[in-house]
């Protein structure tokens, strides 16, 4: 049973070959690298700016960044959307939004927090990037160097801009003298500066529209692909995005000023610099695949490849299909549905509301692609560029009423082409017309919310029954603990 | 022909010590368990050096003095016999397997010591002790087996990982299971299931090849292990072969298992009743509460009729939970020569857990073999083949998953009671993601349970090859070099298949998820050992090296949109789309240099000391090289002279104090920590993006547990008595903390790894084992261990006050704040029900009342002592650290009772002075269109009345805790538990005759058969976040624990 070793090994050299032999492999194996074990699926950080082809796709990670489902690429529209009127909560659940809804959410609340967090990743990895970018600079071209930290800049500003709207009072209430947000533009990586106290919503502002600015002259006019031209930020798109921030300010002069860059005195309104915009003949359109028109100024991609994550599509929470129904439309006399100035001849109705069942009622399929949920979800549209310009007109002192009503008929116009609006003779009327027309035609569009607080106006809350004015705190989410837990001066 | 011969021989040799004045007394060993004869059992007279060892058929032959004298039987595994003879000849004795405190080695890291030379702090449990259990892995059997040792089974879910805790919580953000190393590997712990089922490693180690498991606690003791052992180690050692004769044992058992403590839930009447009355209440508060189509006349739900015209009355317990069956065989052969041993096995078990759908399936192989090649040669090899395979549906009850919406163990719960299982068809009645609503105008979102039980399949199927291979070479006396090269290499696969019908499929249109998982690990340990006695001193030393690595690979993919979902049902078959997923590399290596010397001088003083320096290259690169070290002494007092001559010194056999001081570094931290990094991902269809990921630390360095331990060990009456009593003071340095950082900063993941803080674990650990009754027809052993322990955070990183725990992602019920014990319970104080109007009342942050009506907009919070308009209460501003979650006393009681051939064993386990978060209750009285615990009857409905629940207004999530943790959930987790209780039964050896077989016993067995304690939930010993550190005991919709009953016997041919 001698299965090991033969008897010829006795020799007691053996115990000594054996013996050196171990040595020799204990000394071997301890070579310089056995305790060096490097990623190979992450880039370390030195290797992240080495080429131009990496650093383009850092830019992407930026916009990806922005497209998280807990932020732009789901949660924050659908947060706007269902605390107001228009949509009733049908399954109560707190993790899908209930509590935003009844306006009982929590500081501690994981979903708030998460929308927080996102934003601010955003912000510093924008931050991280453009330290990297402004050390690398040398690889790439001039042009091609300024019109990334313009890219970078851009998302920057759209992302405080997110965030101050719905973490903040709104601007016009005290011309941004409200507790803001904290202002970080420096890269973080330590442990260190956890305590940063939160700036005015005025100076967020000042910061969103410095960035804005200086995206602006460095965006490229254009890209070479429809694709690129609606998921990449030129020109147009900080063009189209202050429009939205100077109103939020009531600042119509310069709405106008930023608007008239990019929509005509008269109709037809078609923007023909740098890159083409018009509204979409059918409004189908621009939500169907492959999303890109011209009317998507910007919008965020998605794929089967790279789908948003679980509860976090629109299409989830609005459409039936294999959407959950979360929300239903809300059919009752103060929602948009039941107004009269949405006629049941209006292709955004006849498009895109249907009855699920009489018992659980009527939903939006605006966003039709179910599982796995690829719609591109819009961030700006051409249509709120024009409404936004025809606000401004409608509002500013001498405004020009005429093209505001033709602005507003344009959009109206394109989904129900014998829509009379009848007389709108005062700014104030007009005013009227447009904000009606924006909850038709951005209905789970994500504005809702934003454009009540723009106003400071009160939010008819169905989920807590009863009106929220501005100056209650549900009107405002809450700080998330994930913030004041380790940084208590941002709450003020 | 051969007896007579030994006889004659044995006659002669009488004679002839008669005439020496001297006579020779023989018999045979054997043991007590089986009967069989027992090799290489040492027989000693008492007192003196005269001794031999027993031969293969357990016989001896010996020496000895006329008159009255005293023979001593001892070897490893059994309990030390001594017996008086005065003038037989002859003398059969029969040794019991020692399975308790005291035995006669311990096995440590790069060796064996013998009990009586070892000065540090372990425990030892043998094999028996565990094997008979109706469990996955043997971590499960240990409950209340050892000091120092706490084991929750976190549920009921089947190989879910128990939660071991050796002395105390080690770390915080690093994980706290104590190192496990089988025959010399250190083996993966935790969970390898990427989906819904649990897959621990350690279920892979059949339970019935493991001779024994040494628990080494002490700095002393774990040093050998260092650069993972703050946490402590088990050491598994599996069987080998004995000299003698081939034995072939095979056990089976067979049980049942049934779901216990379910609590009790609202029928069908009671249910309408109770949400009607919250609708009408909260249309009371406001009119606008409800819509106007989810209610007529005040009221939402309304019964359902069955076919037959009777009421629908759901139990929808019975859709989630059964009576299940499980079986399981074991068969080995051992046996050997003088040069060669073996030990085979093969195991088959199949366990059905009380959840449907819920299985473990494992099958084992095993060879080990010694061989003595040369008189300076040993050899050994063992090689295993595991393939376990774990199943279950969507518990809710792994970590991570208490809110998944498909948790079966929520939705037994939530489910109204009014709605019906079945359509009048005879199909599933559901409509969009959930249960179909019938009458009720408020629907329900609870998915239904039966169609995830029986069309989702969560498979986890781990095959794995287990060897090791190693040598012994001496090369001069007392001078030999050993070495030991083990190799463990698993793969995983994970398989998900949701349905597209109901569940988490659903809005996936059907989704399925594989992935594999590749590990491989290595360790190769060698040493150089000199051992040597010059007279009365004895020397001991070694130096060594240990080199790991472990490299895991995996992938997979996602595929979504199944098509035509009426036909497949398989990752495999035709979908829409697929994605990766899954995808991961990683490795990690150790390389360690180990030195140790021990010295005793007369088996009375001993002092020993370790250093080592371990290499970790998951730390950051200059401060991967970390040095430890630690020493003993200890000092034998029964073998000194003045205490042998004293009155007590014939009774106490061995009397010993030890004292062990070191520092052990904890680098369990995974790889990559210094580096600052980027990951990959996509933007849109395929736009290659890199994201910054990972925050690195550049000077990450070793975490430092301190430990002292001071014991004293005594054996009394001929070891019909032993004790060990240990104080500790386990102290950790320089904590590698997950500093949470402001979400403001962006930092990936909202945390850094930091080397900040500091904690401590002090207590004191009590063994008393022994025989109270002994007589030739009925025993009992007793052995009853006791810890007490006191666990506090001294410092967390500067700036931050408190870490905050959270279950599920979604709730933070725990916090670790310093000062206090770790992973507390973060809630909001609640000061019962105002009796004048049924709301209840929380604390603010100052104390003050604040009373809540839901529905009640802007003016929901008011103050209960003026009525004025309260701020908001919130986790952030008002929650308070409302108690610990870490025992600080528990144990075990375990007896074993023998009459005849009867047995019987029980083992109660005891824990208590922590509390629970028991949100499970929050679910229960939600006021949403959930189902209620009947406890929701106790609401409040008029004036003056006192009670505990709030009065019933529909949609209330906040009254109750669903909202943010109120400490109205909060209670004490103290109990007793019978844990196991056997009564078996060993077949007369007379009736075999001929039949081949040696022994039988046959047992009857109850696991969990009782418990006394005052806790509502399910059951005090749950872990809703598993092993996790931070967010410790809480029940957040878990499925229960079971009661189970097996048959079992133990034949030996």
């Amino acid at each position: 049973m001698n299965i090991f070793f033969k008897k010829t090994y006795h020799q007691p050299l053996a115990k000594f070959a054996i013996l050196a032999l171990s040595l020799t492999l204990i000394v071997s194996s301890c070579k310089k690298d056995f305790l060096v074990a490097e990623p190979e699926l992450s880039l370390i950080n030195e290797d992240a700016f080495t080429s131009p082809e990496r650093i383009l796709a850092q830019v992407n990670g930026l916009y990806a960044t922005a497209k998280s489902g807990a932020l732009f690429g789901g949660r924050y529209l659908i947060y706007n959307d269902i605390r107001a009127e228009e949509f009733r909560v049908r399954d109560f659940n707190s993790n899908t939004g209930a509590t935003v809804h009844n306006a009982t959410v929590q500081s501690s609340d994981s979903n708030l927090g998460n929308i927080w967090t996102a934003g601010y990743l955003v912000i510093n990895r924008v931050n991280y990037f453009l330290e990297g970018l402004e050390k690398n600079k040398a690889i790439l071209s001039t042009a091609v160097y300024e019109n990334y930290k313009a890219e970078a800049k851009f998302l920057r500003a759209y992302a405080y801009f997110g965030l101050v709207q719905i973490f903040a009072k709104p601007y016009v209430l005290n011309n941004g003298a409200s507790r803001g947000l904290p202002i970080r533009l420096k890269a973080e990586l330590t442990e260190e500066n956890n305590t940063l106290k939160s700036s005015s919503v005025a100076q967020v502002y000042a910061q969103v529209l410095n960035d804005l600015n200086e995206a602006e002259q460095n965006l490229p006019n254009t890209y070479g692909t429809a694709l690129l031209r609606t998921t990449r930020a030129h020109k147009n798109t900080a063009i189209a995005v202050k429009t939205r921030v100077y109103l939020a300010m009531g600042n119509y002069a310069k709405v106008l000023e930023e608007g008239n860059k990019i929509v005509p005195q008269t109709a037809p309104f078609q923007n023909a610099q740098r890159v083409s915009h018009a509204l979409e003949a059918n409004i189908v359109t621009v939500f169907t695949a492959p999303f890109t028109t011209s009317e998507s100024i910007f919008s965020l991609p998605m794929d089967a490849t790279n789908p948003p994550g679980t509860q976090n599509q629109l299409g989830f929470y609005f459409n039936a299909g294999n959407g959950n129904l979360e929300y239903v439309i809300n059919t009752t006399g103060f929602g948009i549905y039941s107004d009269p100035a949405w006629p049941a001849t209006d292709a955004r109705r006849t498009a895109f509301i249907l009855q699920y069942s009489a018992s659980i009622g009527w939903y939006t399929k605006k966003y039709s692609g179910t599982a796995p949920f690829v719609d591109f979800v819009p961030q700006i549209r051409y249509a709120e560029v024009l409404l936004n310009v025809a606000e401004a007109e409608a509002l500013i002192a001498g405004g020009n009423l005429v093209r505001s009503r033709a602005l507003l008929d344009a959009v109206r116009h394109r989904s129900d082409p014998n829509y009379n609006f009848g007389t709108l003779a005062t700014g104030a009327d007009l005013e009227k017309a447009i904000m009606t027309e924006r909850r038709i035609e951005f209905l789970a569009e994500g504005m809702r919310y934003n454009n009540l607080a723009r106003k400071a106006e009160p939010i008819l809350s169905i989920g807590a029954g009863s009106l929220i004015q501005v100056a209650d705190p549900r009107y405002t989410l809450p700080l998330p603990d994930v913030e004041t837990y380790y940084n208590p001066a941002a709450e003020w | 022909m051969k007896k007579r011969l030994l006889l004659l021989v044995a006659n002669f040799l009488f004679c002839f010590a008669l005439f020496a004045q001297n006579r020779t007394v023989t018999g045979v060993v054997a043991s007590k368990e089986d009967g069989l004869p027992l090799p290489g059992v040492s027989v000693k007279l008492r007192g003196s050096n005269v001794g031999v060892s027993t031969g293969s058929n357990g016989r001896f032959s010996l020496s000895v003095p006329m008159g009255t004298i005293s023979l001593e039987f001892s070897s490893v595994g059994y309990a030390t016999k001594t017996m008086t003879i005065d003038k037989q000849q002859e003398i059969n004795v029969l040794l019991e397997a020692d399975s308790k405190a005291l035995t006669e080695v311990v096995v440590t890291g790069y060796g064996t010591v013998a009990k009586k030379d070892f000065t540090g702090s372990a425990s030892r449990v043998t094999g028996d002790a565990i094997k008979d259990k109706p469990v996955q892995s043997f971590g499960q059997g240990l409950t209340g087996q050892a000091a120092g040792v706490n084991i929750i089974q976190p549920n009921g879910l089947l190989n879910n990982p128990p939660v071991i805790r050796v002395r105390g919580i080690s770390s915080i953000s690093l994980n706290s299971f104590p190192l496990v190393i089988v025959d010399g590997i250190p083996f993966p712990t935790g969970d390898v299931s990427s989906n819904s089922s649990a897959n621990n490693p350690l279920g892979d180690i059949n339970p019935a090849d493991i001779e024994s498991i040494d628990i080494l606690k002490d700095a002393a003791s774990t040093a050998i292990y260092g650069s993972r052992a703050a946490a402590g180690v088990l050491v598994i050692t599996t069987k080998k072969g004995k000299a003698g004769s081939s034995k072939i044992t095979y056990d089976s058992w067979v049980g049942s298992i049934k779901a216990t403590r379910l609590p009790e839930l609202l029928n069908a009447q009671q249910y309408m009743d109770v949400k009607n009355t919250a609708v009408g209440n909260a249309l009371q508060v406001n009119p606008a509460a409800i819509a106007a189509n989810q209610h007529v006349g005040g009221k939402s739900f309304f019964p359902n009729y069955n076919p037959d015209g009777s009421m629908v009355d759901t139990r929808w317990y019975d859709e989630v939970y059964r009576t299940a069956y499980s079986q399981n065989h074991n068969v080995n052969i051992s046996g050997g020569s003088e040069k060669t041993s073996y030990f085979l096995s093969g195991g088959l078990s199949n366990q059905k857990g009380f959840l449907k759908a819920n299985s473990f399936k494992r099958y084992t192989g095993r060879a080990n073999l010694t061989h003595k090649a040369t008189d300076w040669l040993n050899l050994n090899l063992n090689m295993a083949f595991t393939n376990s395979d774990n199943n279950s549906p969507n518990s809710g009850s792994v970590p991570g998953a208490a809110f998944n919406s498909s948790g079966l163990g929520r939705i037994a719960f939530a489910l109204s009671p009014n709605l019906a299982v079945r359509n009048a068809n005879g199909t599933y009645n559901y409509t969009l993601n959930s249960v179909g609503s019938g009458n009720n105008l408020i629907g329900t979102s609870w998915s239904h349970p039966s169609v995830i039980v029986e069309k989702d399949r969560n498979i986890s199927e781990t095959t794995r090859f287990l060897t090791n291979l190693g040598a012994e070479v001496k090369i001069i006396d007392g001078l030999t070099v050993k070495s030991n090269y083990s190799w463990d290499k698993s793969y995983t696969e994970n398989i998900r298949f949701w349905n597209p019908f109901q569940g988490d499929g659903y809005s996936a249109v059907g989704s399925a998820f594989n992935s594999l998982i590749r590990r491989n690990s290595w360790n190769w340990i060698t040493t150089l050992q000199y051992n040597k006695s010059f007279g009365d001193h004895h020397f001991n030393a070694q130096i060594g090296s240990d080199f790991q690595n472990a490299r895991t690979l995996s992938w997979g993919a996602s595929r979504t949109g199944l098509l035509d979902p009426n036909f497949f049902d398989n990752y495999q078959g035709t979908f829409a789309n697929i994605v990766a997923a899954g995808n991961s590399i990683s490795q990690i290596a150790f390389e360690s240099y180990i030195a140790n010397a021990s010295y005793n001088y007369k088996g009375r003083y001993y002092l020993s000391g370790n250093f080592r320096r371990d290499g970790n290259s998951g730390l950051a690169f200059k401060n991967r090289w970390g040095n430890f070290g630690g020493a003993s002494i200890a000092w034998e007092i029964a073998q000194e002279d003045f205490f042998k001559n004293s009155a007590i010194g014939t009774k106490v056999s061995s009397l010993r104090l030890r004292a062990s001081y070191g520092t052990v570094g904890n680098g369990n931290v995974g790889p990559y920590n210094e580096f600052t990094t980027f990951g990959s991902g996509l933007y849109g269809a395929s736009a290659l993006a890199w994201a910054f990921n990972q925050a690195g630390n550049g000077v990450l360095s070793w975490e430092v547990t301190k430990q002292t331990d001071i014991g004293l060990s005594a054996s009394l009456f001929s070891n019909r008595l032993t004790l060990e009593v240990d104080y500790f003071n386990k102290h950790v340095d320089n904590l590698i903390l997950g500093v949470p950082q402001a979400a403001s900063k962006g930092v990936p993941g909202n945390s850094i790894l930091l080397n900040v803080g500091s904690m401590y674990n002090r207590g004191f650990e009590f063994a008393i084992s022994g025989s109270p009754v002994k007589t030739d027809r009925f025993s009992w052993n007793a052995n009853l261990n006791f810890t007490s322990i006191k666990n506090k955070v001294e410092r967390l990183a500067s700036g931050i006050p408190n870490i905050i725990g959270s279950t599920g992602g979604l709730e933070s019920a725990s916090i670790t704040e310093a000062g206090k014990s770790v992973s507390g319970i973060y809630a909001v104080r609640t000061k019962g029900v105002n009796p004048a109007n049924g709301r209840r009342i929380f604390l603010d942050a100052n104390g003050r009342e604040v009373q809540y009506q839901h529905h009640a907009g802007a003016t929901a919070w008011t103050y209960v002592d003026n009525g004025a308009v309260a701020p908001v209460i919130t986790a952030a501003r008002d929650a308070v650290y409302a108690g610990n979650t870490m025992p600080t006393w528990y144990g075990g009681f375990n007896n074993t009772l023998n009459y005849g051939n009867f047995d019987l064993a029980l083992n109660f386990t005891f824990t208590g002075g922590n509390y629970i978060y028991n949100g499970s209750r929050a679910g229960l009285l939600d006021q949403r269109f959930w189902n209620n615990s009947t406890e929701i009857l106790n609401a409040w409905t008029t004036p003056g009345q006192v009670t505990k629940i709030p009065k019933v207004i529909y949609g209330d999530n906040i009254s109750n805790g669903s909202s943010f943790p109120i400490s109205d959930n909060v209670e004490k987790g103290d109990f007793l538990r019978l844990q196991t209780a056997t009564l078996g039964y060993k077949l007369p050896t007379s009736i075999f005759g001929r039949t081949g077989i040696k022994s039988l016993r046959v047992y009857g067995q109850v696991t969990n058969a009782f418990i006394i304690t005052g806790y509502t939930g399910v059951d005090p010993e749950i872990s809703s976040n598993g092993n996790s550190n931070l967010a410790a005991g809480i029940e957040r919709n878990s499925i229960p624990q079971g009661r189970s009953f097996t048959f079992g016997l133990s034949l030996g041919l």
